[in-house]
Protein backbone atom coordinates (compact mmCIF):
# COMPACT_ATOMS: atom_id res chain seq x y z
CA UNK A 1 0.00 0.00 0.00
CA UNK A 2 1.49 3.37 -1.02
CA UNK A 3 1.88 5.86 1.79
CA UNK A 4 3.62 8.59 -0.16
CA UNK A 5 2.53 8.93 -3.76
CA UNK A 6 4.07 11.27 -6.29
CA UNK A 7 2.35 11.48 -9.66
CA UNK A 8 3.35 13.23 -12.89
CA UNK A 9 5.52 15.66 -10.94
CA UNK A 10 7.12 18.34 -13.05
CA UNK A 11 9.14 21.40 -12.15
CA UNK A 12 10.47 23.99 -14.54
CA UNK A 13 12.30 27.28 -14.05
CA UNK A 14 11.67 29.27 -17.21
CA UNK A 15 12.95 27.15 -20.07
CA UNK A 16 14.92 24.82 -17.83
CA UNK A 17 13.26 21.59 -16.70
CA UNK A 18 14.38 20.42 -13.26
CA UNK A 19 11.96 17.52 -12.87
CA UNK A 20 10.17 15.73 -15.66
CA UNK A 21 7.22 13.46 -15.09
CA UNK A 22 8.23 11.88 -11.79
CA UNK A 23 6.21 8.94 -10.48
CA UNK A 24 7.10 7.49 -7.09
CA UNK A 25 5.39 5.33 -4.52
CA UNK A 26 6.74 4.83 -1.03
CA UNK A 27 5.36 2.44 1.55
CA UNK A 28 4.63 3.31 5.18
CA UNK A 29 7.71 2.92 7.41
CA UNK A 30 10.07 2.58 4.45
CA UNK A 31 13.50 4.18 4.37
CA UNK A 32 13.88 5.40 0.82
CA UNK A 33 16.83 7.19 -0.75
CA UNK A 34 16.88 9.53 -3.72
CA UNK A 35 20.35 9.03 -5.10
CA UNK A 36 21.93 11.01 -7.88
CA UNK A 37 24.57 13.55 -8.87
CA UNK A 38 24.32 17.23 -7.97
CA UNK A 39 21.63 19.07 -9.91
CA UNK A 40 19.59 15.98 -10.81
CA UNK A 41 16.51 17.34 -9.02
CA UNK A 42 16.47 15.15 -5.91
CA UNK A 43 16.40 18.03 -3.40
CA UNK A 44 13.68 19.72 -5.44
CA UNK A 45 11.46 16.67 -4.91
CA UNK A 46 11.99 16.97 -1.14
CA UNK A 47 11.20 20.68 -1.18
CA UNK A 48 8.03 20.05 -3.17
CA UNK A 49 6.94 17.35 -0.69
CA UNK A 50 7.64 19.78 2.16
CA UNK A 51 5.72 22.58 0.44
CA UNK A 52 8.78 24.83 0.28
CA UNK A 53 8.75 24.84 -3.52
CA UNK A 54 5.70 24.73 -5.78
CA UNK A 55 5.49 22.07 -8.44
CA UNK A 56 4.80 23.18 -12.01
CA UNK A 57 2.53 20.17 -12.47
CA UNK A 58 1.66 16.91 -10.76
CA UNK A 59 0.67 15.98 -7.25
CA UNK A 60 2.02 14.66 -3.98
CA UNK A 61 -0.11 12.82 -1.47
CA UNK A 62 0.68 11.39 1.94
CA UNK A 63 -1.56 8.82 3.56
CA UNK A 64 -4.17 9.48 0.87
CA UNK A 65 -4.22 13.25 1.47
CA UNK A 66 -3.43 15.48 -1.52
CA UNK A 67 -0.92 18.11 -0.33
CA UNK A 68 -1.35 20.59 -3.17
CA UNK A 69 -3.28 23.24 -1.22
CA UNK A 70 -1.83 22.53 2.20
CA UNK A 71 0.71 24.89 3.79
CA UNK A 72 4.11 23.56 4.89
CA UNK A 73 3.25 23.87 8.57
CA UNK A 74 0.15 21.70 8.18
CA UNK A 75 1.67 18.94 6.05
CA UNK A 76 2.95 16.84 8.98
CA UNK A 77 6.26 16.55 7.21
CA UNK A 78 9.60 16.99 9.00
CA UNK A 79 12.83 17.98 7.37
CA UNK A 80 16.50 17.81 8.30
CA UNK A 81 18.69 20.18 6.32
CA UNK A 82 22.28 19.77 5.18
CA UNK A 83 23.32 22.87 7.13
CA UNK A 84 21.26 21.74 10.15
CA UNK A 85 19.19 25.00 10.27
CA UNK A 86 19.26 24.99 14.06
CA UNK A 87 17.95 28.15 15.68
CA UNK A 88 21.13 29.87 16.90
CA UNK A 89 19.38 31.90 19.59
CA UNK A 90 17.97 28.79 21.28
CA UNK A 91 19.58 26.06 23.36
CA UNK A 92 19.46 22.42 22.30
CA UNK A 93 16.45 21.87 24.54
CA UNK A 94 14.63 24.93 23.17
CA UNK A 95 15.37 23.88 19.59
CA UNK A 96 13.94 20.41 20.18
CA UNK A 97 10.93 21.79 22.07
CA UNK A 98 10.08 24.37 19.37
CA UNK A 99 7.75 22.17 17.32
CA UNK A 100 5.80 21.05 20.38
CA UNK A 101 5.48 24.64 21.60
CA UNK A 102 4.02 25.58 18.23
CA UNK A 103 1.44 22.85 18.82
CA UNK A 104 0.68 24.55 22.17
CA UNK A 105 1.35 21.34 24.05
CA UNK A 106 1.36 21.26 27.85
CA UNK A 107 4.81 22.44 29.13
CA UNK A 108 5.19 19.42 31.44
CA UNK A 109 4.52 17.07 28.53
CA UNK A 110 6.95 19.05 26.36
CA UNK A 111 9.64 18.71 29.04
CA UNK A 112 9.12 14.94 29.20
CA UNK A 113 9.08 14.42 25.44
CA UNK A 114 12.17 16.58 24.92
CA UNK A 115 14.04 14.62 27.60
CA UNK A 116 13.05 11.32 25.96
CA UNK A 117 14.00 12.52 22.48
CA UNK A 118 17.38 13.84 23.62
CA UNK A 119 18.02 10.42 25.15
CA UNK A 120 17.20 8.76 21.80
CA UNK A 121 19.82 10.90 20.04
CA UNK A 122 22.24 10.61 23.01
CA UNK A 123 22.40 14.32 23.76
CA UNK A 124 20.88 14.46 27.24
CA UNK A 125 23.99 16.14 28.63
CA UNK A 126 23.88 18.91 26.01
CA UNK A 127 20.39 20.28 26.56
CA UNK A 128 21.64 23.66 27.80
CA UNK A 129 24.27 24.09 25.07
CA UNK A 130 23.80 26.45 22.13
CA UNK A 131 24.15 24.99 18.61
CA UNK A 132 27.42 26.80 17.95
CA UNK A 133 28.93 25.04 20.97
CA UNK A 134 28.32 21.59 19.45
CA UNK A 135 30.25 19.54 16.90
CA UNK A 136 28.78 18.98 13.43
CA UNK A 137 27.62 15.47 14.33
CA UNK A 138 25.95 16.67 17.52
CA UNK A 139 24.24 19.53 15.67
CA UNK A 140 22.88 17.09 13.13
CA UNK A 141 21.51 14.88 15.92
CA UNK A 142 19.77 17.93 17.43
CA UNK A 143 18.27 18.67 14.01
CA UNK A 144 17.09 15.06 13.81
CA UNK A 145 15.58 15.18 17.31
CA UNK A 146 13.84 18.48 16.54
CA UNK A 147 12.29 17.06 13.38
CA UNK A 148 11.31 13.71 14.95
CA UNK A 149 9.73 15.01 18.13
CA UNK A 150 6.65 16.35 16.32
CA UNK A 151 6.03 12.81 14.99
CA UNK A 152 5.87 13.74 11.30
CA UNK A 153 4.22 11.32 8.92
CA UNK A 154 7.27 11.54 6.69
CA UNK A 155 10.77 12.73 7.56
CA UNK A 156 12.76 14.29 4.74
CA UNK A 157 16.55 14.26 5.01
CA UNK A 158 18.30 16.62 2.60
CA UNK A 159 21.92 15.42 2.47
CA UNK A 160 22.06 15.59 6.28
CA UNK A 161 25.42 13.89 6.61
CA UNK A 162 27.37 15.30 3.71
CA UNK A 163 29.09 18.03 5.75
CA UNK A 164 30.47 15.53 8.28
CA UNK A 165 33.74 13.61 8.20
CA UNK A 166 33.72 9.96 7.11
CA UNK A 167 33.88 8.37 10.56
CA UNK A 168 31.05 10.42 12.08
CA UNK A 169 29.03 10.00 8.90
CA UNK A 170 29.20 6.21 9.16
CA UNK A 171 28.22 6.33 12.82
CA UNK A 172 25.28 8.62 12.09
CA UNK A 173 24.16 6.44 9.18
CA UNK A 174 23.85 3.56 11.64
CA UNK A 175 22.09 5.84 14.17
CA UNK A 176 19.69 7.08 11.51
CA UNK A 177 18.75 3.56 10.47
CA UNK A 178 18.38 2.42 14.09
CA UNK A 179 16.12 5.38 14.97
CA UNK A 180 14.05 4.85 11.84
CA UNK A 181 13.57 1.18 12.68
CA UNK A 182 12.76 1.98 16.31
CA UNK A 183 10.18 4.68 15.51
CA UNK A 184 8.88 3.05 12.31
CA UNK A 185 8.77 6.41 10.59
CA UNK A 186 8.80 6.85 6.80
CA UNK A 187 12.03 8.55 5.78
CA UNK A 188 13.18 9.94 2.45
CA UNK A 189 16.90 10.62 2.26
CA UNK A 190 18.58 12.65 -0.45
CA UNK A 191 22.23 11.90 -1.07
CA UNK A 192 24.81 11.71 -3.81
CA UNK A 193 26.81 9.14 -1.84
CA UNK A 194 26.00 5.67 -3.18
CA UNK A 195 27.64 3.91 -0.23
CA UNK A 196 25.42 5.87 2.15
CA UNK A 197 22.36 5.00 0.09
CA UNK A 198 23.30 1.30 0.10
CA UNK A 199 23.95 1.33 3.85
CA UNK A 200 20.66 2.75 5.08
CA UNK A 201 17.93 2.25 2.48
CA UNK A 202 15.11 -0.20 1.99
CA UNK A 203 14.73 1.15 -1.51
CA UNK A 204 16.80 3.43 -3.72
CA UNK A 205 15.53 5.71 -6.46
CA UNK A 206 18.48 6.60 -8.69
CA UNK A 207 17.91 9.95 -10.40
CA UNK A 208 19.52 11.53 -13.43
CA UNK A 209 18.75 14.82 -15.19
CA UNK A 210 15.39 15.35 -13.54
CA UNK A 211 14.10 11.83 -14.09
CA UNK A 212 14.16 8.44 -12.39
CA UNK A 213 16.94 6.27 -13.82
CA UNK A 214 16.14 3.15 -11.78
CA UNK A 215 14.34 2.06 -8.64
CA UNK A 216 15.03 -1.01 -6.54
CA UNK A 217 16.46 -2.46 -3.37
CA UNK A 218 20.16 -1.77 -2.75
CA UNK A 219 20.97 -5.32 -3.87
CA UNK A 220 18.91 -4.98 -7.07
CA UNK A 221 20.47 -1.63 -7.88
CA UNK A 222 23.97 -2.93 -7.29
CA UNK A 223 23.70 -6.31 -8.97
CA UNK A 224 21.36 -5.39 -11.80
CA UNK A 225 21.98 -1.82 -12.95
CA UNK A 226 19.34 -1.10 -15.56
CA UNK A 227 21.28 1.33 -17.71
CA UNK A 228 24.68 2.82 -18.36
CA UNK A 229 24.13 5.80 -16.06
CA UNK A 230 23.29 3.61 -13.05
CA UNK A 231 26.17 1.24 -13.80
CA UNK A 232 28.59 4.16 -13.92
CA UNK A 233 27.12 5.87 -10.86
CA UNK A 234 26.93 2.79 -8.62
CA UNK A 235 30.24 1.25 -7.62
CA UNK A 236 33.04 0.98 -10.13
CA UNK A 237 31.34 -1.01 -12.86
CA UNK A 238 33.28 -1.71 -16.04
CA UNK A 239 31.01 -0.55 -18.85
CA UNK A 240 31.69 -1.76 -22.40
CA UNK A 241 30.10 -1.35 -25.78
CA UNK A 242 29.16 -4.64 -27.52
CA UNK A 243 32.04 -4.22 -29.96
CA UNK A 244 34.58 -3.56 -27.20
CA UNK A 245 33.49 -6.57 -25.12
CA UNK A 246 33.30 -8.92 -28.12
CA UNK A 247 36.83 -7.91 -29.05
CA UNK A 248 38.05 -8.54 -25.50
CA UNK A 249 36.49 -11.99 -25.08
CA UNK A 250 37.03 -12.98 -28.71
CA UNK A 251 33.51 -14.24 -29.33
CA UNK A 252 30.04 -12.83 -30.15
CA UNK A 253 27.62 -12.01 -27.34
CA UNK A 254 23.99 -13.20 -27.40
CA UNK A 255 21.05 -10.75 -27.75
CA UNK A 256 20.97 -7.30 -29.28
CA UNK A 257 21.98 -5.07 -26.38
CA UNK A 258 24.61 -2.47 -27.20
CA UNK A 259 26.07 -1.81 -23.73
CA UNK A 260 27.25 -4.23 -21.05
CA UNK A 261 28.46 -3.86 -17.48
CA UNK A 262 30.66 -6.12 -15.39
CA UNK A 263 31.17 -5.69 -11.64
CA UNK A 264 34.89 -5.30 -10.83
CA UNK A 265 34.77 -8.15 -8.29
CA UNK A 266 33.23 -10.49 -10.90
CA UNK A 267 36.43 -10.50 -12.95
CA UNK A 268 38.83 -13.11 -11.56
CA UNK A 269 42.30 -14.32 -12.37
CA UNK A 270 41.80 -17.89 -11.13
CA UNK A 271 40.97 -20.30 -13.93
CA UNK A 272 37.24 -20.69 -14.33
CA UNK A 273 36.05 -23.33 -16.83
CA UNK A 274 33.39 -22.13 -19.28
CA UNK A 275 33.97 -18.45 -18.46
CA UNK A 276 34.88 -15.74 -20.94
CA UNK A 277 38.63 -15.31 -21.05
CA UNK A 278 40.62 -12.08 -21.51
CA UNK A 279 44.38 -11.59 -21.69
CA UNK A 280 45.37 -8.30 -20.05
CA UNK A 281 48.38 -6.43 -18.69
CA UNK A 282 48.35 -5.40 -15.01
CA UNK A 283 48.79 -1.65 -14.58
CA UNK A 284 48.23 0.33 -11.38
CA UNK A 285 46.91 -1.03 -8.10
CA UNK A 286 45.13 1.15 -5.58
CA UNK A 287 44.04 0.31 -2.07
CA UNK A 288 40.64 1.54 -1.00
CA UNK A 289 39.85 0.42 2.54
CA UNK A 290 39.68 -3.36 2.58
CA UNK A 291 39.54 -3.56 -1.22
CA UNK A 292 42.41 -3.49 -3.70
CA UNK A 293 41.51 -2.20 -7.14
CA UNK A 294 43.81 -3.09 -10.02
CA UNK A 295 43.59 -1.61 -13.49
CA UNK A 296 44.26 -3.96 -16.43
CA UNK A 297 44.80 -3.08 -20.04
CA UNK A 298 43.71 -5.25 -22.95
CA UNK A 299 44.46 -3.61 -26.28
CA UNK A 300 43.27 -0.03 -26.03
CA UNK A 301 40.62 -0.78 -23.42
CA UNK A 302 41.18 -0.72 -19.67
CA UNK A 303 39.08 -2.36 -16.97
CA UNK A 304 39.45 -2.77 -13.24
CA UNK A 305 39.11 -5.71 -10.93
CA UNK A 306 38.59 -5.60 -7.18
CA UNK A 307 39.76 -8.10 -4.59
CA UNK A 308 39.37 -8.20 -0.84
CA UNK A 309 42.62 -7.10 0.72
CA UNK A 310 43.25 -10.23 2.81
CA UNK A 311 42.58 -12.64 -0.07
CA UNK A 312 44.17 -10.48 -2.74
CA UNK A 313 46.55 -11.88 -5.32
CA UNK A 314 49.51 -9.58 -5.90
CA UNK A 315 49.79 -8.53 -9.55
CA UNK A 316 53.14 -7.68 -11.01
CA UNK A 317 52.95 -4.44 -12.92
CA UNK A 318 53.43 -4.95 -16.67
CA UNK A 319 52.89 -8.71 -16.53
CA UNK A 320 50.21 -10.38 -18.65
CA UNK A 321 47.43 -12.25 -16.81
CA UNK A 322 44.48 -14.36 -17.89
CA UNK A 323 41.24 -12.85 -16.57
CA UNK A 324 37.92 -14.75 -16.40
CA UNK A 325 34.32 -13.53 -16.39
CA UNK A 326 31.35 -15.85 -16.15
CA UNK A 327 28.64 -15.17 -18.72
CA UNK A 328 25.98 -14.53 -16.07
CA UNK A 329 28.16 -11.74 -14.63
CA UNK A 330 27.94 -9.84 -17.90
CA UNK A 331 24.96 -7.52 -17.41
CA UNK A 332 23.20 -6.24 -20.50
CA UNK A 333 22.21 -2.58 -20.15
CA UNK A 334 19.26 -0.81 -21.69
CA UNK B 1 63.03 35.06 25.52
CA UNK B 2 61.71 36.21 22.15
CA UNK B 3 63.52 39.26 20.80
CA UNK B 4 61.46 42.31 19.91
CA UNK B 5 61.96 43.23 16.28
CA UNK B 6 61.05 45.83 13.71
CA UNK B 7 57.35 44.93 13.47
CA UNK B 8 56.87 45.69 17.17
CA UNK B 9 58.75 48.99 16.76
CA UNK B 10 56.57 50.07 13.83
CA UNK B 11 53.47 49.07 15.74
CA UNK B 12 54.62 51.17 18.69
CA UNK B 13 55.25 54.18 16.41
CA UNK B 14 51.78 53.76 14.91
CA UNK B 15 50.15 53.59 18.34
CA UNK B 16 52.00 56.74 19.46
CA UNK B 17 51.02 58.48 16.20
CA UNK B 18 47.36 57.62 16.75
CA UNK B 19 47.15 58.18 20.48
CA UNK B 20 49.26 61.32 20.89
CA UNK B 21 46.73 63.78 19.34
CA UNK B 22 43.87 62.23 21.33
CA UNK B 23 45.92 62.36 24.52
CA UNK B 24 46.93 65.95 23.80
CA UNK B 25 43.32 66.99 23.20
CA UNK B 26 42.14 65.23 26.36
CA UNK B 27 44.91 66.87 28.41
CA UNK B 28 44.05 70.27 26.94
CA UNK B 29 40.41 69.78 27.93
CA UNK B 30 41.49 69.35 31.57
CA UNK B 31 44.37 71.86 31.69
CA UNK B 32 44.30 75.29 33.33
CA UNK B 33 46.91 76.70 30.97
CA UNK B 34 49.13 75.00 28.40
CA UNK B 35 50.97 77.52 26.26
CA UNK B 36 54.70 77.63 26.85
CA UNK B 37 55.29 74.41 28.80
CA UNK B 38 55.79 70.79 27.75
CA UNK B 39 53.02 69.60 30.05
CA UNK B 40 49.95 71.56 31.26
CA UNK B 41 50.59 74.00 34.09
CA UNK B 42 47.63 72.67 36.07
CA UNK B 43 44.61 70.37 35.89
CA UNK B 44 41.01 71.59 36.11
CA UNK B 45 37.46 70.42 35.53
CA UNK B 46 36.39 73.98 34.75
CA UNK B 47 35.91 73.48 30.98
CA UNK B 48 34.04 70.25 31.39
CA UNK B 49 31.79 71.84 34.04
CA UNK B 50 31.17 74.81 31.76
CA UNK B 51 30.23 72.50 28.93
CA UNK B 52 27.65 70.60 30.92
CA UNK B 53 26.17 73.83 32.28
CA UNK B 54 25.96 75.39 28.84
CA UNK B 55 22.40 74.94 27.59
CA UNK B 56 23.56 75.50 24.02
CA UNK B 57 25.82 72.45 24.23
CA UNK B 58 23.16 70.29 25.84
CA UNK B 59 20.62 71.38 23.23
CA UNK B 60 23.12 70.72 20.45
CA UNK B 61 23.84 67.30 21.93
CA UNK B 62 20.11 66.60 22.09
CA UNK B 63 19.66 67.69 18.47
CA UNK B 64 22.51 65.45 17.33
CA UNK B 65 21.01 62.48 19.16
CA UNK B 66 17.54 63.28 17.80
CA UNK B 67 18.72 63.72 14.22
CA UNK B 68 21.05 60.70 14.15
CA UNK B 69 18.68 58.49 16.13
CA UNK B 70 15.71 59.62 14.03
CA UNK B 71 17.50 58.78 10.79
CA UNK B 72 18.50 55.35 12.11
CA UNK B 73 14.95 54.71 13.34
CA UNK B 74 13.50 55.68 9.96
CA UNK B 75 16.02 53.46 8.18
CA UNK B 76 15.03 50.53 10.36
CA UNK B 77 11.37 51.23 9.75
CA UNK B 78 11.59 51.40 5.96
CA UNK B 79 14.91 50.04 4.72
CA UNK B 80 15.41 46.96 6.92
CA UNK B 81 12.04 45.35 6.07
CA UNK B 82 12.74 45.99 2.38
CA UNK B 83 16.16 44.34 2.67
CA UNK B 84 14.59 41.38 4.50
CA UNK B 85 12.10 40.85 1.70
CA UNK B 86 14.68 41.29 -1.06
CA UNK B 87 17.35 39.05 0.50
CA UNK B 88 14.91 36.32 1.56
CA UNK B 89 12.41 36.22 -1.27
CA UNK B 90 13.71 38.24 -4.26
CA UNK B 91 17.51 37.87 -4.22
CA UNK B 92 17.67 38.71 -7.93
CA UNK B 93 16.79 42.35 -7.02
CA UNK B 94 19.80 42.64 -4.70
CA UNK B 95 21.87 44.06 -7.54
CA UNK B 96 19.68 47.19 -7.52
CA UNK B 97 20.23 47.70 -3.79
CA UNK B 98 23.95 47.22 -4.34
CA UNK B 99 23.89 49.86 -7.07
CA UNK B 100 22.13 52.27 -4.68
CA UNK B 101 24.80 51.54 -2.07
CA UNK B 102 27.57 52.45 -4.51
CA UNK B 103 25.73 55.66 -5.48
CA UNK B 104 25.76 56.77 -1.85
CA UNK B 105 29.55 56.66 -1.87
CA UNK B 106 29.70 58.38 -5.25
CA UNK B 107 28.39 61.79 -4.06
CA UNK B 108 30.85 63.98 -2.12
CA UNK B 109 29.24 65.90 0.78
CA UNK B 110 29.60 69.34 -0.80
CA UNK B 111 27.96 68.30 -4.09
CA UNK B 112 25.21 66.53 -2.17
CA UNK B 113 24.58 69.64 -0.06
CA UNK B 114 24.33 71.93 -3.11
CA UNK B 115 22.11 69.40 -4.83
CA UNK B 116 19.77 69.15 -1.85
CA UNK B 117 19.48 72.95 -1.56
CA UNK B 118 18.74 73.36 -5.28
CA UNK B 119 16.26 70.51 -5.34
CA UNK B 120 14.33 71.15 -2.13
CA UNK B 121 14.85 74.72 -0.90
CA UNK B 122 12.16 76.20 -3.16
CA UNK B 123 9.60 73.52 -2.31
CA UNK B 124 9.04 74.88 1.16
CA UNK B 125 10.12 71.63 2.82
CA UNK B 126 12.03 72.43 6.04
CA UNK B 127 15.64 71.69 5.20
CA UNK B 128 16.15 69.75 8.40
CA UNK B 129 13.71 67.13 7.06
CA UNK B 130 15.66 67.09 3.82
CA UNK B 131 18.79 66.42 5.87
CA UNK B 132 16.97 63.68 7.77
CA UNK B 133 15.98 62.05 4.46
CA UNK B 134 19.53 62.38 3.16
CA UNK B 135 20.86 60.79 6.35
CA UNK B 136 18.52 57.82 5.97
CA UNK B 137 19.92 57.26 2.48
CA UNK B 138 23.46 58.01 3.67
CA UNK B 139 23.47 55.11 6.11
CA UNK B 140 22.02 52.69 3.55
CA UNK B 141 25.41 50.98 2.97
CA UNK B 142 25.86 50.18 6.68
CA UNK B 143 22.27 49.11 7.21
CA UNK B 144 22.27 47.02 4.03
CA UNK B 145 25.56 45.29 4.73
CA UNK B 146 24.69 44.67 8.38
CA UNK B 147 21.26 43.28 7.62
CA UNK B 148 22.31 41.20 4.63
CA UNK B 149 25.33 39.71 6.39
CA UNK B 150 23.27 38.85 9.46
CA UNK B 151 20.64 37.14 7.33
CA UNK B 152 23.24 35.22 5.35
CA UNK B 153 25.26 34.21 8.38
CA UNK B 154 22.31 32.52 10.00
CA UNK B 155 21.07 31.07 6.68
CA UNK B 156 17.83 32.96 7.24
CA UNK B 157 15.74 31.39 4.51
CA UNK B 158 16.45 27.90 5.81
CA UNK B 159 15.67 28.95 9.39
CA UNK B 160 12.29 30.23 8.23
CA UNK B 161 11.67 27.01 6.30
CA UNK B 162 12.65 24.91 9.32
CA UNK B 163 10.41 26.92 11.65
CA UNK B 164 7.43 26.67 9.30
CA UNK B 165 7.88 22.92 8.90
CA UNK B 166 7.77 22.67 12.69
CA UNK B 167 4.36 24.29 12.69
CA UNK B 168 5.18 28.00 13.01
CA UNK B 169 3.28 30.60 10.99
CA UNK B 170 5.34 33.08 8.93
CA UNK B 171 4.89 35.72 11.65
CA UNK B 172 5.90 33.29 14.41
CA UNK B 173 8.93 32.20 12.39
CA UNK B 174 9.96 35.83 11.95
CA UNK B 175 9.38 36.91 15.55
CA UNK B 176 10.50 33.81 17.44
CA UNK B 177 13.34 32.60 15.24
CA UNK B 178 14.67 35.07 12.70
CA UNK B 179 14.65 38.40 14.55
CA UNK B 180 16.24 37.03 17.74
CA UNK B 181 18.87 35.31 15.59
CA UNK B 182 19.82 38.43 13.62
CA UNK B 183 19.15 41.24 16.12
CA UNK B 184 22.77 41.53 17.34
CA UNK B 185 23.86 42.15 13.76
CA UNK B 186 21.08 44.68 13.22
CA UNK B 187 21.94 46.41 16.51
CA UNK B 188 25.57 46.70 15.50
CA UNK B 189 24.52 48.20 12.14
CA UNK B 190 22.30 50.69 14.01
CA UNK B 191 25.06 51.75 16.39
CA UNK B 192 27.56 52.07 13.56
CA UNK B 193 25.14 54.20 11.54
CA UNK B 194 24.33 56.34 14.59
CA UNK B 195 27.99 57.00 15.35
CA UNK B 196 28.68 57.96 11.73
CA UNK B 197 25.74 60.38 11.61
CA UNK B 198 26.60 61.80 15.02
CA UNK B 199 29.96 62.90 13.64
CA UNK B 200 28.58 64.27 10.35
CA UNK B 201 29.41 67.95 9.77
CA UNK B 202 29.61 68.85 6.08
CA UNK B 203 25.98 68.33 5.10
CA UNK B 204 24.35 69.78 8.21
CA UNK B 205 26.64 72.82 8.20
CA UNK B 206 26.15 73.63 4.52
CA UNK B 207 22.42 72.96 4.31
CA UNK B 208 21.09 74.08 7.70
CA UNK B 209 24.03 75.68 9.56
CA UNK B 210 23.22 77.50 12.81
CA UNK B 211 19.48 77.09 12.36
CA UNK B 212 19.81 73.56 13.75
CA UNK B 213 22.97 73.54 15.79
CA UNK B 214 24.35 70.03 16.32
CA UNK B 215 27.37 69.04 18.38
CA UNK B 216 29.63 69.32 15.35
CA UNK B 217 28.48 72.88 14.57
CA UNK B 218 28.79 73.81 18.25
CA UNK B 219 32.31 72.42 18.17
CA UNK B 220 33.23 74.49 15.12
CA UNK B 221 31.99 77.65 16.82
CA UNK B 222 33.91 76.92 20.00
CA UNK B 223 37.10 76.38 18.02
CA UNK B 224 37.10 80.12 17.36
CA UNK B 225 36.38 81.15 20.94
CA UNK B 226 37.98 78.63 23.34
CA UNK B 227 40.33 75.79 22.54
CA UNK B 228 39.79 74.31 26.02
CA UNK B 229 36.02 74.05 25.58
CA UNK B 230 36.43 72.74 22.04
CA UNK B 231 38.74 70.07 23.44
CA UNK B 232 36.18 69.27 26.12
CA UNK B 233 33.55 68.77 23.37
CA UNK B 234 35.92 66.44 21.54
CA UNK B 235 36.52 64.46 24.73
CA UNK B 236 32.78 64.05 25.33
CA UNK B 237 32.35 62.99 21.71
CA UNK B 238 35.22 60.49 21.97
CA UNK B 239 33.86 59.02 25.20
CA UNK B 240 30.45 58.54 23.56
CA UNK B 241 32.02 56.92 20.49
CA UNK B 242 34.22 54.71 22.68
CA UNK B 243 31.16 53.52 24.57
CA UNK B 244 29.34 52.75 21.31
CA UNK B 245 32.43 50.96 19.98
CA UNK B 246 32.68 48.92 23.18
CA UNK B 247 29.04 47.89 22.85
CA UNK B 248 29.55 47.00 19.17
CA UNK B 249 32.68 45.00 20.02
CA UNK B 250 30.93 43.21 22.86
CA UNK B 251 27.97 42.30 20.68
CA UNK B 252 30.10 41.16 17.76
CA UNK B 253 32.15 38.98 20.10
CA UNK B 254 29.05 37.54 21.72
CA UNK B 255 27.49 36.68 18.39
CA UNK B 256 30.27 34.22 17.48
CA UNK B 257 28.71 32.07 14.79
CA UNK B 258 25.28 33.68 15.09
CA UNK B 259 25.42 36.89 13.08
CA UNK B 260 28.18 39.28 12.23
CA UNK B 261 28.26 42.55 10.46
Amino acid sequence: MSYVMIENLRKTYGASTVLSDIHMTIGKGEFVTLLGPSGCGKSTILRIIAGLTDATAGSVSIDGKDLRNIESKNREVGMVFQSYALFPNMTVKENVAFGLEMKKMDPIEIEKQVRDMLAVVRLSDKEKAYPQELSGGQQQRVALARALIVRPKVLLLDEPLSALDAQIRKKLQADLRAIQTELGITMILVTHDQEEAMAVSDKIWVMNQGGIAQCGTPTEIYTKPGNEFVANFIGHYNVFSRQELEQLIGQPLPGDHVKFAIRPEAIRTEECPGAYQVKAVAKDSMMSGNVIRTVFQAGERTFSIEQLHQQARVFEQGKVYECYVESNDVIALK
Amino acid sequence: MKKRGLPELFFLILVIYLILPVLGTALYAFSTKWNNTILPEGITLEWMAFLFQDMKFLEAFGRSVLLSGGAVALAFLFIVPAIFVIVLYFPKYEKWVQAAVVLVYAFPGVILAVGLIRAYAHLGVPMIFTILGAYVIGILPYIYQGTRNSLRNVNARQLLDAAELLGASKTQALLKVLLPAVYPGLFVAALLSFSILFGEFVLINLVVGSRFETVQIYLMKKLNSSGHIASAVVVVYLVLMSLLTAVIYGLTKRMKGVAHT
